[in-house]
Order: C-alpha cells, then sequence, then structure tokens
C-alpha cells in the first residue's frame, strides 16, 4: 500500500475506469460491431459489458487477497526473471493502449479537422501534456480522469439532436441474428472496454480498496450506458448500409445538429475530445511507466521521457487507415487474451500458491 | 589556600573585562547611533543624578516626552524607579545593548545615569504615524461594514479582534527581514484551525531570509506553494471582515506591518471569484453573481481565442445568418485575425496600465479617451473589425469583474498564451491551453491543500460555498478543504428553528 497522501478515495475509481474505457472508440465502433450483428448489435454491446463485468469482479478478488499491484504479484508468484517478463507483457500491451489512442485521433484530426497537421508537431504538444500530468502523480492523474469525464459530458447533450430524424423502427425486428454472429459482435466489441486492467497498478493508490468495487463496477456500467445510448440512436438514426460506409459514424451523426449560433458541432466534439482521450493516455502511460520503474528500479521521471519519446517515434511510423486497423486488431487480440485468459488464470494460481505455501508454512 | 585565591583573582579580572565590556559597548552604540543626525542626547544635571537622556527625534512622540517624561525627572534618584515614577507603563531596565538598540528603533527614549550604568531605562513614546482606518477601497461593497485595513500591525489586529472576542483567537508574532525587521502576525483560533496549517504558515515564515519586507504580497510570493505559477495562492484582503470570517472558518491569516492587506490561507481557486459582499446578500442573488462572474472569467479567457480560431481555420461553423455581419465587419481589413487580436488585446492592456499609473483623474480621462477614440479610429481606419472590437472590451470588462485584483491580472495573462495557441491550432490550439491550464491547476496547492477543491478532489459538501453559495442554514459545517479540527460552525436545527408566535 502507499502512503495516504499519495491515495485516492474509493469512489474515484468510477472515473478512473470510466476514462480509461472511453476513448477514440466511441466515435466509430458502430461499424465493427453492425457488421455481423446489424441491428441487434446492441445485445452485443450489453454482453460486453456484462463480461468485462465479470472480468473486474476477477480482478477484485485477487486484488483483495493480494494487497499489491501486479508487478508485485508476478515478482511473488514467479520470481524476478518470469514475472518481470509477464508484467513486461502487460506493460507493453498498455502503452499500446495509449499509443493506439493518441494514434487514431490524431487520424480523425487529420480526416475531419486538419487534414495537412504535422502529425509530430502535433504528437509533441500533446506528449507535453501527458508528461506534466504523468510526472504530477498518481493523484493528478486522477484528477484529470475526473475532469475528463465530468467536463466533456456537455457532449453527449449533442446526440439528442440526430432523434429527431430517427427511425426507432429499426430496431426490429429483434433477435434476427444468430448467436454466434452475436457473439463474434461482442469479441469485436470488448476493445471499446478495453484499459480498465489499468486497475491492477493503481489499487494500492485506494483508500479501503475493498470499497472502490462497486464503483468500478459502477464506472463500467456507465460506459456500457453511454455505448448502448450512441449504439441505439446510430440505429436509428442510420441504415445498416449506410453505417457500413462510415468509419465515423458518431462523428457524421453530428454533422446534422444545427444550433442558432453555430454549426458543424463536429468540430467543438472533436476538439472537447481531447480531454476525454487525455486521461486515457496519461493512465496508459502512468501504469505502463510505474511497471518500469518498478521491475527495473529506475528514476520515475526519466521512464516516462523515455516512453513518450518511444509513443512520439511510433506515432511517427505509423501511416494510414490500414496500420491503425492492423494495431486495433493485435491490440484487441492480446487484450482478449490477457484480461479473459490470464487473468482467471493467474487468480487461480495465485490462490493455489498461497494456499500451497501456507500449507507448508504451518507444516515446517 | 594559593590555588583559591589565583581562582578569585581570575575571576574578578573577568568581571572588570565584562565591566569594562558594558562601558566600551554603550559608548560604541552612542558612537554608532550619533552617525545618524536625527539621534538627540543630551545631559541633564539634577540634585541626584546625572541623567543622559537619547532618542530618535523623528521616531518619538516629542509631547510624550515633554507630558510625561521630563516634569517627573527630577525626582529621580536610580534608575530603577523609573516604572513607578512615570506615567507611562512600558518601561523596560536592562543592561543589553542589543536590547537598547532594538527599542531605540522601535521609538522608545534612552535614560541612564552617568554614574551608574549598570542599569539603563528605556521608556515608550512611539509616534504611529498612519493613516485613519478608511473606506475599503479595492474591495468595496454596498452593503456591509465599510472598514479597511491600514499600515499599522496594532491597528489592523484591533480591527479583527474586535470582531473575534474569544481567548481562542490566537496571535502569533514574528520578525522578518534583515534590514526591514518587519513584524508578520499570524492569526488563528486555537481548537477549530489545523495545526498542521498553521505550522506550516509559521515554519514557512520563520524559514524565510529576505532582506526588505515592504509588503505583505511579498510574503504571498516568498511563501506560496508553487512560485513559477502565475496564480496567487493566497488570498490577499483589504477588509477585516473578511478576514476574520475566514479565521473563523478555520483558515490562517497573516498580517504584515506595513501592508493594508492581510493574507488568507489556505485556499482554493472558485474563493478568488467570491466577493465578500456574497455573504451579505440573499443567497440566491449572491449565487447568481458568482455564476456571472465565473462566466465572466471563461469569456474573458476563451472569447477572443475562439474568435481567432474560427475566423483562422473554422470558418464552416459560422452559421449562415452570422455570415454577413461578420464578412463585412471583416472584409476590409488587411491583417490576420491573430495581428487584428494582438493589436487590440494590446492597446486594452496599454489602456489599462497608463490608467493604473496615471493619478486618478487623469487617469479615467485618458480611459474614455483611450477606449472611445482609437476604438472607433482603428474601426474606421480597417485595422480590427468591430466584432472584434466588442468581443476585446467585453473580455477586459469581464476580467474586471475578479473580485480579488491579483487573480484579475492572471486572467488577463493567461488569455495571451490561448490567443497564440488558436492562431497555431485553432480549437485543438485552444483546448490544448484550457487542458494545460487545468492541468496546472490540479497541481498547485494552497498551503498543501488542494487548490481546485471541491471539485477536484470532488467533495460535494464544499459545493455549498464555491460556485454558488447556498443559504446559511446550510452552512453548519466548516470546509473539508481546511481540516478544521472542529468541524461544525453552529447547530443546523437551532438556526433553522423559528419560536416566532403563531399568529391567526
Amino acid at each position: 500500500m502507499e502512503e495516504k497522501q499519495k491515495q485516492i478515495s474509493p469512489f474515484l475509481v468510477f472515473f478512473l475506469v470510466h476514462a480509461v474505457q472511453m476513448g477514440v472508440g466511441v466515435l466509430g465502433f458502430q461499424r465493427t460491431i453492425m457488421k455481423s450483428a446489424g441491428n441487434d448489435a446492441w445485445m452485443a454491446v450489453i454482453a460486453a459489458g456484462i463480461l468485462i463485468n465479470v472480468i473486474i469482479m476477477v480482478m477484485y478478488l485477487l486484488l483483495n487477497k493480494q494487497q499489491k499491484d501486479l508487478i508485485d504479484i508476478h515478482k511473488d508468484l514467479f520470481g524476478k526473471w518470469i514475472g518481470g517478463f509477464f508484467s513486461l507483457i502487460w506493460i507493453i500491451y498498455w502503452l499500446m493502449i495509449g499509443l493506439v489512442v493518441l494514434r487514431s485521433y490524431i487520424e480523425i484530426v487529420q480526416v475531419w479537422v486538419f487534414p495537412l497537421i504535422n502529425i509530430i508537431m502535433f504528437s509533441i504538444i500533446i506528449l507535453i501534456l501527458v508528461y506534466s500530468t504523468v510526472t504530477g502523480g498518481f493523484r493528478i492523474v486522477t484528477g484529470i480522469s475526473f475532469l475528463g469525464v465530468v467536463i466533456p459530458f456537455y457532449i453527449f447533450l449533442t446526440f439528442f439532436f440526430p432523434i429527431e430524424y430517427a427511425n426507432f423502427r429499426n430496431l426490429l425486428p429483434i433477435w434476427n441474428h444468430s448467436v454466434q454472429e452475436l457473439s463474434v459482435a461482442t469479441k469485436d466489441m470488448m476493445l471499446g472496454y478495453l484499459g480498465f486492467s489499468t486497475l491492477l497498478m493503481y489499487y494500492p493508490y485506494i483508500k479501503n480498496p475493498k470499497k472502490s468495487q462497486k464503483w468500478a463496477h459502477l464506472g463500467n456500467v456507465l460506459t456500457l450506458g453511454i455505448y448502448l445510448f450512441i449504439l441505439i440512436i446510430t440505429i436509428a438514426f442510420f441504415s445498416e448500409k449506410q453505417v457500413g460506409k462510415q468509419i465515423w459514424a458518431t462523428l457524421s451523426m453530428w454533422k446534422i445538429v444545427e444550433l442558432p449560433f453555430i454549426e458543424r458541432i463536429e468540430y467543438i466534439g472533436i476538439t472537447s475530445w481531447i480531454l476525454i482521450i487525455l486521461p486515457n493516455i496519461c493512465l496508459a502511460v502512468w501504469a505502463g511507466s510505474k511497471g518500469i520503474q518498478k521491475i527495473f528500479n529506475l528514476n520515475h521521471k526519466k521512464v516516462i521521457l523515455f516512453i513518450l519519446i518511444i509513443l512520439l517515434c511510433s506515432t511517427a511510423v505509423i501511416q494510414g487507415r490500414e496500420d491503425i486497423e492492423k494495431i486495433n486488431q493485435y491490440i484487441s487480440l492480446l487484450g482478449l487474451v490477457l484480461v479473459f485468459i490470464y487473468i482467471p488464470l493467474l487468480t487461480i494460481l495465485a490462490f493455489l500458491i498461497t494456499k500451497i505455501r501456507k500449507g507448508k508454512a504451518s507444516n515446517g | 589556600m594559593s590555588a583559591w585565591r589565583r581562582r578569585r583573582r581570575q575571576s574578578k579580572g573577568i568581571e572588570k573585562e565584562n565591566d569594562k565590556n558594558k562601558d566600551e559597548s554603550i559608548e560604541s552604540l552612542f558612537q554608532q547611533l550619533n552617525a545618524s543626525n536625527d539621534f538627540t542626547h543630551f545631559t541633564f544635571q539634577y540634585e541626584k543624578c546625572s541623567l543622559v537622556i537619547g532618542y530618535y527625534s523623528t521616531l518619538i512622540d516629542s509631547e510624550i516626552l515633554h507630558r510625561d517624561v521630563f516634569p517627573f525627572l527630577k525626582d529621580l534618584d536610580v534608575i530603577s524607579s523609573l516604572p513607578t515614577l512615570l506615567p507611562i507603563e512600558e518601561v523596560i531596565l536592562t543592561s543589553d545593548t542589543s536590547v537598547i538598540k532594538n527599542n531605540l528603533l522601535k521609538g522608545y527614549i534612552l535614560l541612564f545615569d552617568v554614574n551608574n550604568m549598570d542599569q539603563v531605562g528605556l521608556v515608550k513614546s512611539d509616534v504611529d504615524r498612519t493613516r485613519q482606518v478608511s473606506l475599503p477601497e479595492v474591495e468595496f461593497s454596498v452593503v456591509g461594514p465599510k472598514e479597511s485595513f491600514v499600515e499599522s500591525l496594532d491597528t489592523n489586529i484591533n480591527l479583527v479582534r474586535k470582531r473575534l472576542p474569544i481567548p481562542e483567537f490566537v496571535i502569533k508574532e514574528l520578525t522578518v527581514g534583515r534590514l526591514s525587521k518587519t513584524r508578520i502576525s499570524v492569526l488563528y483560533i486555537e481548537g477549530i484551525a489545523n495545526k498542521e496549517n498553521v505550522n506550516t504558515v509559521i515554519q514557512r515564515l520563520s524559514n524565510l531570509d529576505f532582506d526588505q519586507i515592504t509588503d505583505s504580497s511579498i510574503i504571498t510570493q516568498l511563501i506560496q506553494d508553487n512560485q513559477n505559477s502565475p496564480f496567487p495562492q493566497l488570498i490577499d484582503t483589504e477588509r477585516p471582515d473578511r478576514i476574520a470570517s475566514a479565521v473563523g472558518e478555520g483558515k490562517v491569516a497573516i498580517l504584515v506591518d506595513g501592508a493594508p492587506h492581510g493574507l488568507i490561507g489556505p485556499t482554493t481557486i472558485f474563493e478568488f471569484f467570491s466577493a465578500f459582499e456574497d455573504y451579505y446578500l440573499n443567497w440566491v442573488v449572491a449565487s447568481f453573481f458568482r455564476l456571472v462572474r465565473f462566466f465572466a472569467v471563461l469569456f474573458s479567457i476563451l472569447a477572443t481565442p475562439i474568435y481567432v480560431a474560427v475566423l483562422t481555420y473554422h470558418f464552416e461553423l459560422i452559421p449562415k445568418d452570422m455570415v454577413a455581419t461578420l464578412v463585412t465587419s471583416r472584409s476590409a481589413i488587411p491583417l490576420p485575425p491573430i495581428l487584428e487580436a494582438f493589436v487590440l488585446e494590446l492597446a486594452i492592456e496599454l489602456l489599462r496600465e497608463a490608467g493604473a499609473r496615471l493619478p486618478t483623474k487623469v487617469g479615467q480621462t485618458i480611459g474614455i479617451v483611450g477606449g472611445i477614440v482609437i476604438g472607433t479610429a482603428s474601426v474606421e481606419a480597417g485595422l480590427t473589425s468591430n466584432v472584434l472590437l466588442i468581443i476585446v472590451a467585453l473580455a477586459a470588462l469581464a476580467s474586471f469583474t475578479t473580485p480579488v485584483y491579483q487573480m484579475g491580472n492572471t486572467i488577463r495573462l493567461i488569455r495571451f498564451p490561448f490567443l497564440l495557441m488558436a492562431h497555431y491550432m485553432g480549437f485543438l490550439g485552444v483546448a490544448i491551453s484550457f487542458c494545460y491550464l487545468l492541468i496546472h491547476l490540479l497541481k498547485l496547492t494552497s498551503l498543501g491543500r488542494p487548490f481546485l477543491e471541491p471539485f477536484y478532489p470532488p467533495r460535494v459538501q464544499d459545493f455549498k460555498d464555491s460556485l454558488v453559495r447556498l443559504p446559511f442554514s446550510l452552512q453548519s459545517k466548516r470546509p473539508i478543504q481546511e481540516q478544521t479540527q472542529d468541524t461544525m460552525r453552529f447547530k443546523a436545527g437551532k438556526a433553522k428553528k423559528n419560536d416566532d408566535p403563531k399568529r391567526s
């Protein structure tokens, strides 16, 4: 457990879990899941959300028992070297989440706002923001997560405008897709929920961590609610074929919003989205840097700087839609494996090993 | 036996040397003091003794000297009877030269007998040449008390203590400044204020090593948590009622001798946007005013940058009906929006600066002449559009609504980075600057307490007196921000209870 001054109240976990799940995915998740599940895609959103909730429960089982973060659990169970290796995989996974969020956001800016934007300059500016947040410590990261959820919330009000043109009969007929199609959609939906596993790193920073479990679940439920809300409006607003052509269906919906003093609300949306992705990147970088710092015993600030330089280089290397799609696929695969296979296994293993050790200790 | 004698002789020698030292030091002290022309000293021959009297003629009240000291001196036989002889309570008897020196410089009169230098007397007769307590000028309020601090520490403490007549209200005094020897008082209420806060303030003040403390704003800059931040982290106020209520809330106040402003900490950013008058108005009205002020701040920071961003990059955003207005006002202007905005913003800053430096009456004239003439002329000359003129003038006006002067300056300053970023990246630039501002505010602390509270860390209870001011019956608890020892201000139930007789 960390010092009391660095710790946060348990209910802030709500914002941490929610902030890291909400990323660029919200702007264009509809196409991927409606490809297989069509107008029943909303079931996939709910199913994915419930599955994630189960995993959060498993994570709390593990963490409440161990009372330390993932790096220490690994070290404890597998020793320095193998444990360190497993930890590194997680760190790379978190950093990739940060990378993909940053790069996709830059892509959206490129496509929708500034076609000729200097990618490197823009990433440098955002990474400076990330640096000044992450070096401030975990309390500041939590703060920006909190503000990143609360301040841009007005954006979701703008989604009521498309309802005027929505046709909710599009939702019918319900259950006209097979379970197989739905499960494929659920798998695709998982990408939108990933990132909550950073909980494994910040668990020791929570005051009364056991009380925070319900907040983590609620945070996830809020994410589910937002995805569901947007998806239902999308299904009602677009026809299935139209959605297939929209990479960013959410942004396209904004186009019809018209206010007396402003038009093209998507500019405001994309601009405000910076406050939504910032906590996302910050939390990912924080988790990654904290992990590296713990494994190799280095200076935290230097680690952060190192990570940010790597992120900067990677954003420059990734070119175009195909690369981003590919990375998205890798990440969702890696995420699925880590979250749905690795975490339950680790939990069972941890239980067994601690039991065996206890038995040995009492015998000897 | 012989050893004992030797030791005794030695000790006598030391005593003699000590005496010599004392004589010399008084002599050398006189020499040092004589270097200044306003130091006066003379010798009086009385029957029983010959008295030397010395003082700084500029520091003492000659009336006291003539009325309360001289007439009584002829009855004096030894210095030690001074306190009983004179009608003045503050008489010090000492032989320590450093005490003598310090008190002479505080306005004491030095008295000693030439034949008996063992003890000298110091009689207080200082004169306090400060102005009278007057109306608050910076934080004027229509309703409520109209006293404000002056430059004398004792008067200021008196103004506060009158409002808190309880023995728990404690004042700790320190002296800071190698040259100025400024008296600084730390005010708090024992049993309410958090000990940690009090200790932080006292520790930071006593750790200070600085030559001259001429005002409380120097103290703010020296002891605030982040000295490189443009945001002040201690509230600066000239109202004794504000200090008294802050101390009652569990905060720590600092008063500096010679400064007509006191300091309050720990604070939050929202307190900088609350005028003390808010507490004297009905809570609905007060909350409305606070929201207006908060909106004004946001407008003041964001309006011009948004104008620049929209006209440089995002003209698609302008609705059809508004296009005509903007196009006609901008069509003849040769400058890009950023330069246009900069010219006007700088003009406003110039006006403000000129107005601040000039005497009041001339300043007003300059304001009118500058505002009207320069504004209209630059629009007619085609240098700026009149839409921008309106925006910039409104933004400047909005920045003046901030009740705390120091914060108003900050608001005007941080507009410029926003402008530059708006020019560089449009809306994204504005959003990035805004994020940076948020992160900076998140990192700031005031005496170690979070500056953005109750927004972050979110504390619903403290919202009652931040962006809005809810009725007093809901304010029964002291803010969590101060981590007070006694959290209850009053009993909520009792305040609400109404014993009016029922009328039929």
